[in-house]
């Protein structure tokens, strides 16, 4: 996977930057919140393609062949050109799934019709993109191959976010921060090429 | 398989067994000979406990061969449960060992006069039916435990616990994995209360002495297992995400999905999903020193199953499978794996089918036996179904009776058969299904997801709206087709993207049975099953309006998409009109 650029942290008042680098054994310490989503900085307004293969650095063969389920505020995407995140949108990402409706969920497949009535609609006209943030959630296959991307580009942990983090990561770093209310925490780890 | 064994458990002297030649069942297996026999033998109005009655317990066409994933096995039945005809399909070793002894059909018929419990014994010699009235009673894992000391570890076994014994209308029949553990059950629409109903205990198979079905061609058979297995490996689904989480890798994507049925069908979403995922089970399960990668049977590549270790890396269950983990969980309110774990270990010990078990004490949580997400509730609860108490009983009896009792208005269930883990006002097309299949709801009736290469109904454009009816008609002929073959479901995943695996699939049948097999003779097949399904249900008193969904889908918007069923009774009343 290609080399992914640390985000920016956004404008928001009183964010302490946090930089850890922990051991490969410790990426699934990180799966838990990134099954109910974490809050990543964002260029909203532009297509889920722009948001994945520009800004997340997403090679574009593995966003078509591999991430082949996405939702969008829980409504399954089928055409990524004309899909636009919003401040706030909820993006998530799965691998292959099974069973018919598996199958049914994936981006453009034979059997869409089965949840059309939940789909997302095509959206028209990406706009001039502006700073933001977006939930985003992996799930799966996805939680290893995407997660290490994800948190050295960087990510916003609310309180409650940290401490559960906090809670299961089984090796604390030791400048781990302690009496902040929110964070943006950008992670390495040893071993790991994003 | 060259041979048909009847057994008449109400013979005058005892149980009687015959066996005979195919006749006008030859080539058929699985679903499709199950079907076809309770269709052409079983009075359609008779009671589905009585005499008239019979369990048709089949191996597919392919099973006892060395193809890979060829060990899936059908049993049938009119089902207590329905009141339809009724396929049940399970894993396990019990179709391979059964079709390596030669059998293409086990028939139970009749009903015997008296208390006596019987086990039946089929090996290499022929067929012995044995009184043995110290099994009674016994649950499952204690029986196998005690028929292993009488006949050994190199055998398959087919049981029933006490639930069947006692004729509960959501008794399954447990068939052992290859660890002997009897954890692979045929669940659905009660086959463990009519084997119960001819007081067969259990059914002790024995392959000792026989070998491998020989295939016609046995180089072209063994190229075609040699491309099947590799398509199997390579694709993503099949190769990898079975494999890693198995099917419960289903809950987070259908919790987002908001198509997660939770707290008895009052929204699409289960705020405590990603505790109960197949992510967050598959990493406990390794952590406890288990397993999250097992096959249910030998021969097995996906390997989609999995060994659930309790807190102190002892041995509790297998993995509970996605129906189970929701049936148990989302929809009751439950986010502990522990919890569900255990109800999926109670579940297989007294033989009950573990998602209508579920949801019927999601339906005892709405009429206030307890409350949702009471954990120690729902044990409780299972344990009364264990002891045959009065409410066991009731709650063992299915989630329509239940939801009658306590007078719930808010039943998921199609022909008294409870909906499965998929809300079908956020998929429609799924709802077409559950409406509409010979089976009751049944997700798996619509499963094979590989009409658009099988070329099923033609090319339908799936963008536009009345693509749904179209593809529940094709989906379900697919899987009346895949579950005569005896080859697991799972398969059709890399079918549906590698057209070459389906040529292999073709390639294995044609070669095994020395014919030249198309996607049209495949259809073909689906396509017979489900006439003869239909036609016995039809002269079972069953209409048009039993394809219907409970009125409450129609009425009761879900969140978070606050929709409502919308297809049209004229819609659905087309599925068959082929």
């Amino acid at each position: 996977m290609s080399q992914t650029i640390a985000a920016q942290p956004p404008g928001i008042p009183d964010l302490k930057n946090f930089t850890a680098q922990l051991d490969v054994g410790q990426l699934s310490s990180f799966f838990p919140i990134f099954q109910k989503g974490v809050t990543v900085p964002a260029i909203v307004g532009c297509t889920l393609k722009s948001f994945l293969c520009e800004q997340m650095a997403i090679p574009t063969d593995y966003v078509t062949e591999r991430i082949t389920t996405i939702f969008l505020d829980n409504r399954p995407v089928d055409d990524l050109d004309r899909t636009i995140i919003q401040e706030g949108s909820r993006v998530t990402l799965s691998a292959a799934m099974p069973g018919l409706v598996g199958a049914t969920m994936r981006r453009g497949g034979f059997y869409a019709a089965l949840r059309q009535g939940i789909s997302h609609a095509s959206d028209s006209g990406a706009t001039e993109g502006t700073s933001g943030t977006v939930r985003l959630k992996l799930f799966n296959l996805l939680l290893a191959e995407l997660g290490p991307l994800v948190l050295l580009r960087g990510l916003i942990l609310e309180r409650n976010e940290l401490d559960e983090l906090l809670h299961i990561l089984s090796k604390l770093p030791d400048n781990a921060p302690d009496g902040v209310e929110k964070i943006f925490l950008s992670v390495s780890f040893s071993g790991v090429t994003t | 398989m060259d041979k048909i064994a009847r057994i008449d458990m109400g013979a005058a002297g005892g149980p009687k067994v015959t066996v005979g030649d195919l006749g006008e069942y030859a080539g058929l297996g699985g679903r499709a000979m199950t079907s076809l026999v309770v269709a052409a033998e079983v009075h359609p109005l008779a009671h589905a406990l009585g005499a008239e009655n019979k369990l048709v317990i089949s191996p597919g066409m392919l099973s006892g061969t060395t193809g890979s994933m060829t060990g899936r096995l059908s049993v049938g039945c009119k089902s207590p449960l329905t009141g339809t005809i009724k396929e049940s399909n399970a894993g396990g070793q019990a179709a391979q060992v059964l079709a390596r002894l030669g059998y293409a059909a086990v028939i139970l018929e009749g009903k015997p006069v008296g208390d006596d419990l019987y086990k039946i014994v089929i090996n290499k010699d022929g067929i012995k039916v044995i009184v043995d009235n110290s099994l009674k009673m016994m649950d499952n894992y204690l029986l196998v435990a005690k028929l292993r000391q009488e006949f050994g570890d190199k055998v398959a076994y087919m049981t029933i616990g006490s639930a069947g014994e006692r004729k509960l209308l959501a008794a399954s029949i447990a068939c052992t994995d290859p660890e002997l553990r009897p954890t692979r059950h045929c669940g659905r629409g009660g086959v463990g209360a009519v084997m119960g109903a001819k007081r067969v205990k259990a059914i002790i198979l024995d392959d000792a002495g026989m070998k491998m079905r020989p295939a016609k061609d046995l180089d072209k058979f063994r190229d075609a297992n040699r491309l099947f297995v590799e398509g199997l490996r390579k694709h993503p689904v099949t190769g990898e995400g079975l494999p890693a989480y198995g099917t419960n890798v289903l809950t987070n994507v259908l919790n987002e999905a908001g198509g997660y049925p939770t707290n008895n069908f009052k929204s699409g979403q289960f705020a405590g999903s990603s505790k109960i995922s197949g992510e967050a089970q598959a990493e406990l399960e390794i952590k406890r020193g288990g397993s999250a990668t097992h096959g249910c049977h030998r021969g097995c590549v996906i390997q989609c199953s999995g060994i659930y270790n309790d807190k102190d890396g002892k041995y509790l269950t297998k993995q509970p499978e996605y129906e189970t983990v929701w049936s148990h969980g989302g929809h009751c309110g439950i986010d502990d794996l522990d919890t569900i774990a255990q109800l999926d270990r109670i579940d297989d010990n007294i033989g009950v089918d573990t998602i209508e078990m579920g949801v019927t004490i999601g339906i005892a949580m709405d009429a206030g036996l307890i409350e949702f997400g009471d954990k120690a509730g729902a044990i409780r609860l299972m344990e009364e179904v264990q002891k045959g108490t009065p409410l066991g009983r009731v709650l063992g009896s299915g989630a329509g009776i239940t939801g009658k009792v306590f007078g719930v208005e808010r039943v998921p269930v199609v022909k008294n058969q409870a909906l499965p883990a998929y809300d079908p006002r956020a998929v429609q097309g799924i709802g077409v299904t559950y409406a509409t299949t010979t089976q009751g709801a049944d997700h798996t009736a619509g499963y094979a997801i590989a009409t658009n290469i099988l070329k099923v109904g033609g090319d339908v454009d799936p963008l536009k709206t009345e693509g749904q009816i179209e593809l529940s008609r094709n989906l379900q002929i697919a899987t009346a087709a895949i579950d005569s073959t005896g080859m697991c479901l799972f398969i059709a995943f890399a079918i549906l993207d590698q057209p070459e695996t389906f040529q292999a699939l073709l390639d294995m049948l044609g070669s095994f049975y020395g014919i030249t097999m198309t996607g049209d003779d495949v259809v073909a097949l689906g396509k017979k099953v489900l006439s003869a399904e239909r036609d016995f249900n039809t002269r079972a008193g069953f209409t048009k309006h039993d394809d219907r969904l409970p009125r409450f889908f129609y009425n009761e918007p879900i969140a978070p998409h606050n929709q409502t069923f919308l297809m049209k009774d004229e819609e659905l009343d087309e599925v068959f009109n082929w």
